[in-house]
């Protein structure tokens, strides 16, 4: 069997070996990077589609550079179109040599360009999956079992391209999908609230982040909002993420900006389609433009908050404004114009 | 007597076939665009009670922050009842709680798979398709465990297909008796297609497509010329009633005001 990522027996014993006290893990975000992402790990990327996309880390990875990375999520839009399109500029700089994913794209924005470029020009290995099937293979991996049985995936063809099998129920002697469990290198997550110690209070959906965080080998949050270690312990059922899965914590305001961040802000559709409209044209033949995009938000600026001050203020504050709020209290804000 | 409207959009035609379609108190596993405008058009009218589930994790929302760009939006938590993530959504479509699930695809085959993966040779050129797809994001397993399927696919000639390239969503399978349940799956499969052209539904025996009413303007002969395989013909097709002046103007006033996903 070939384990992407930690196998279940390596994910165990580094967990046991690992120090798990409590202590201050903030971090800058280029120490992060620079002490949990490894040439050829496996990331697993949080978030949803555009939604609480891990933003700012993967572009502190494209600063950094890394090579043949493996990318595995159930659904997402920006964060692989980040490395990708990193990877289809500067191949000798960042490399993703293989995604394990069930959709990447934008919904109503449209598909991805970056991943029809590096699948249809044959550069990555793809493995196909389900929402279902890629969110259960990371609670496998949290759950600490080799494998979980799911009743999706029998009798198309994504079972013959991944590594699933199908099984018969040895209790119901029906028909079952078995799915091995994920084990990523490093976690990638963005999160609303997180104290010092990595303890996460995720607002809104929790995606597959919980599972990622408890799968992974290590873990890498960034969080809009870093608050007091008292306000977790006062009300703990709210926390979504246990400090010792987490390795690093960065405060970052807007790390998954211009994907929604639930009860943050909502998405900057016109960021999000400006770069989007960038990897279609790169797709048709234009490179430089997206090149030059590179070189303005990611390559140019030396960290996120550099990269929000590019944003003008008015997209800033339209996303802030339209998120949270009903229709009516929508109607009275004037949407800023690309 | 119903007030028609006799100017509407072939989207604002197929997102009111698709809501009056809708039983009222089901609960509906909803897709981004016009699922979920037609699942709100049926809150609005026929079904006050339905309960829409999105994948990323909300359940029983009601969406008065706006329509969402995505099923994972901050918008699509709204009032919602009960929110986790993905896993629990799934879960719910294993234990029989999602009662119709809304999914589409690139390619449809008379037995209602879908393919929303690649277009290209499968499974010689996997990694080198023609055409690369977004995949099969939540529509594979809610094809395999929603009760029912409404399957929603733009009607041309080289989407509607005798065999798909690559099956990414299950339907009838190859239409042999019991083909799901022998697979393992618990679902029901497919139970309507609805297109521009037409609502179609599947054969008892057979499992293969069959037009139980053409849309206002088509006929049998018209589907059938869009269509790359032999539909079958129910013995009452009917004529689809158009959308109401009052189904327009929710979908236009209230639903969909910036026209996202219904375009005019």
């Amino acid at each position: 069997m070939l384990w992407t990522g930690l196998s279940p027996d390596e994910a165990r014993t580094y967990i046991e070996q690992k120090d798990k006290s409590k202590r201050d893990k903030r971090m800058t975000m280029t120490e992060a990077v620079q002490t949990f992402v490894k040439d050829g790990d496996n990331i697993g990327v949080g978030g949803f589609v555009n939604s609480r996309q891990p933003v700012a880390i993967a572009h502190e990875i494209i600063r950094q550079g890394r090579k043949d990375l493996i990318l595995s999520f159930q659904s997402a839009g920006l964060v692989p179109d980040y490395l990708l399109g990193a990877m289809a500029l500067k191949p000798d700089h960042l490399s993703v040599q293989r995604m394990e994913f069930a959709y990447c794209g934008h919904e109503y924005a449209g598909t991805s360009s970056m991943l029809r470029y590096m699948t249809e020009n044959e550069k990555i290995f793809i493995e196909d999956w389900t929402n279902f099937s890629m969110s259960a293979r990371f609670k496998a991996g949290a759950m600490g079992v080799p494998f979980l049985p799911i009743r999706s995936g029998l009798g198309g063809d994504i079972e013959k391209c991944n590594r699933s099998q199908t099984i018969q129920c040895p209790f119901s002697q029906r028909n079952i999908l078995l799915i091995p469990a994920c084990h990523p290198d490093v976690g990638i997550l963005h999160v609303q609230e997180a104290d010092i110690y990595g303890n996460c209070r995720i607002k809104g959906q929790t995606f597959t982040c919980p599972e990622i965080a408890m799968a992974s080998k290590n873990v890498i949050v960034t969080c809009d909002k870093l608050i007091d270690h008292e306000i977790i312990a006062m009300d703990p059922t709210r926390t979504s993420i246990p400090f010792f899965a987490v390795d690093a914590v960065v405060e970052l305001p807007f790390g998954s900006y211009p994907t929604v961040c639930h009860d943050i802000h909502y998405y900057d559709k016109i960021h999000l389609e400006h770069f989007k409209g960038l990897t279609d044209a790169f797709r048709k033949g234009d490179r430089d433009s997206l090149a030059a995009y590179y070189d303005a938000y990611i390559y140019g600026v030396a960290d996120t908050d550099q990269f929000i001050d590019k944003i003008p203020y008015n997209q800033l504050k339209y996303a802030r404004q339209t998120e949270s709020r009903n229709l009516e209290l929508q109607t009275h804000l004037t949407p800023p114009i690309a | 007597m119903t007030d028609y409207a006799t100017d509407y959009s072939p989207g604002e035609m197929i997102v009111t076939a698709g809501a009056r379609q809708l039983e009222n108190n089901k609960v509906i596993f909803a897709g981004t665009g016009l699922p979920m405008v037609g699942i709100t058009l049926a809150q609005l009218t026929n079904g006050p009670g339905i309960i829409p589930v999105f994948e990323a994790g909300a359940v029983g929302p009601t969406l008065d922050r706006g329509l969402p760009l995505s099923v994972g939006d901050s918008r699509t938590t709204s009032r919602a009842n009960f929110i986790q993530g993905l896993n629990s959504a799934f879960e719910l479509t294993q234990r029989g709680f999602i009662d119709i699930g809304f999914i589409g695809g690139a390619e449809i085959d008379p037995y209602g798979n879908l393919n929303s993966t690649m277009i290209g040779n499968f499974p010689e050129n996997y990694m080198k398709p023609v055409v690369r797809l977004p995949g099969s994001g939540g529509a594979g397993d809610m094809s395999c465990s929603c009760t029912y399927t409404i399957l929603i696919v733009q009607h041309e000639l080289r989407r509607f297909v005798e065999k798909l390239q690559y099956c990414t969503s299950i339907g009838h399978m190859d239409g042999s008796k019991d083909a799901r349940k022998k697979a393992g799956l618990q679902g029901k499969g497919p139970k309507w297609v609805i297109t521009t052209k037409a609502l179609m539904g599947f054969d008892d025996e057979t499992k293969r497509m069959k037009i139980l009413a053409t849309m206002p303007g088509e006929t049998v002969e018209s589907v059938q010329a869009v269509t790359g395989f032999d539909l079958m013909v129910d013995a009452d097709v009917y004529e689809f009633a158009p959308p109401s002046k009052e189904e327009i103007r929710l979908i236009r006033d209230v639903i969909d005001p910036t026209q996202i996903f219904c375009k005019r």
